[in-house]
């Protein structure tokens, strides 16, 4: 009997030294956020924190390719099933959604952020301690539909106020289309994700603002103004100097072309810093 | 920041055959040694084809990726040359970031060079006209001058 015992802990010792040694995963599956990649106790971790940031377009306000100087009181997003993952080789956008990694962690919860909050740079959208140290090159969420709190019912809600000329127009809009976001590493100033035992490493989801109104010191032509819808067509939907939409008051009223518009920027939305992601609607 | 990325990448090597060290004597005591090295070749251009002019380039050794190993600028036309330490083997990344566009690119080097490319960010056809022209035979020669005055 004690021999039985014995050879049974001895497997399941080895059975869970694979799980940890083999850890590495290729999928296009959905990924658990709650599974992160277990560590045991003598191996050195640190924290890991996820945050969110709309940039100085989103906290100090931005001037559209058309000439409106907006300003944002609130811009909230909701996020959920936000994963970091060490990959080698680093995962590249190029490859698709098939991402290969050798460790992820997950952040459990739906959270709603205020980019446009001046304290937000970045927002903390949430930490997991005792996180693997390594390199974390890759990340990939969602935004969803708020099942609670000041966005309730929607993906991002924008509030604020553009003016031009002297014309001043409040808006609120309000999105609800679900999308998933993936990226590799974080492209910025720094670099971002890499965790050292007992450390702390920032993972960043970026939202360019930028993408939706265009800049107004870009030329008209530059890629991005082409792209971007401005605030004009919104500004032409204006009733007694404001306007509160939904994604379904837009497709209704704006033109055929600036509404595909505006579809397309939703999925440019999402960045690690200056990098890429791909991205697709889920609803 | 927009859809722009950087569409070119990397590498060109240098296929040289062993040469020894040139030393030209010349006046007043100037002593100049010209070896050819293998060297890597960044060209960087956004989607629409316009050089990435004066992006900053970045460079990071295997190992270190906090620490920048170099730091310059690409020139007027998205170019910009390193030689990396053949004495630090593995994966070599260079960040290519200019107003609000950027990307990572590595390359490894093993004890015999530069072996290649890995996450470009390159289209198919992209990577298979890189890997054409590397290939073909490519470029890329550094020249390093080591002077000692008189």
């Amino acid at each position: 009997m004690g021999m039985r015992r014995f050879r049974l802990t001895t497997m399941l010792a080895l059975l869970l030294v694979g799980v940890l040694v083999f850890a590495g995963c290729a999928t296009e599956e959905p990924i658990d956020p709650q599974a992160t990649t277990p560590v045991n106790d003598d191996i050195p971790v640190g924290t890991l924190v996820f945050v969110a940031d709309g940039e100085e377009h989103a906290r100090e306000g931005t001037s559209s390719k058309d000439g409106w100087d907006i300003v944002f009181e609130h811009a909230y997003v909701t996020l959920t099933d936000i994963i970091a993952y060490q990959t080698d080789p680093p995962y590249d956008v190029e490859d698709g959604w098939s991402i290969e990694y050798d460790h992820m962690v997950g952040l459990p919860g739906e959270h709603t952020v205020d980019l446009a909050d001046p304290g937000s740079d970045p927002a903390t959208v949430g930490a997991v301690q005792e996180a693997l140290e390594g390199h974390y090159n890759a990340l990939s969420w969602n935004i969803v539909r708020a099942g609670s709190g000041p966005a309730e019912g929607y993906t991002m809600i924008f509030i604020g106020t553009a003016e031009k000329d002297g014309e001043s127009v409040d808006f609120t809009l309000r999105f609800d289309r679900e999308i998933a976001y993936q990226g590799g590493e974080y492209v910025g100033d720094v670099r971002k994700g890499i965790l050292e035992p007992a450390g702390e490493a920032e993972m960043e989801m970026t939202f360019h603002f930028d993408h939706f109104f265009g800049r107004a010191d870009k030329d008209a032509d530059d890629p991005m103004n082409v792209d971007a819808l401005g605030f004009d067509p919104l500004a032409a939907l204006a009733t007694d100097g404001a306007i509160d939409m939904s994604m379904a008051d837009l497709e209704e009223s704006l033109e055929a072309g600036d509404y595909a518009k505006l579809e397309a920027i939703l999925l440019h939305f999402g960045h690690v810093g200056e990098g890429h992601c791909i991205a697709e609607p889920l609803t | 920041m927009d859809i722009a990325r950087i569409t070119t990448l990397i590498v060109a090597m240098a296929f040289l055959l062993p040469v020894l060290p040139v030393q030209a004597a010349m006046a007043h005591g100037v002593d100049v040694t010209v070896t050819p090295r293998e060297a890597v070749e960044v060209v960087a251009s956004f989607d629409g084809g316009d050089p990435m002019s004066g992006a900053q380039v970045t460079v990071f050794a295997p190992g270190d990726p906090a620490e920048p190993w170099l730091q310059g600028t690409a020139d007027e036309e998205g170019r910009f040359y390193f030689v990396p330490d053949p004495a630090r083997p593995g994966t070599w990344e260079v960040r290519v970031r200019q107003a609000g566009h950027g990307e990572i690119i590595r390359l490894e080097v093993d004890g015999s060079g530069i072996a290649g490319t890995t996450g470009t960010g390159l289209t198919a056809l992209q990577k298979v006209l890189m890997a054409a022209a590397v290939g073909w035979g490519a470029i890329g020669t550094a020249l390093y001058f080591k002077r000692r005055a008189a």
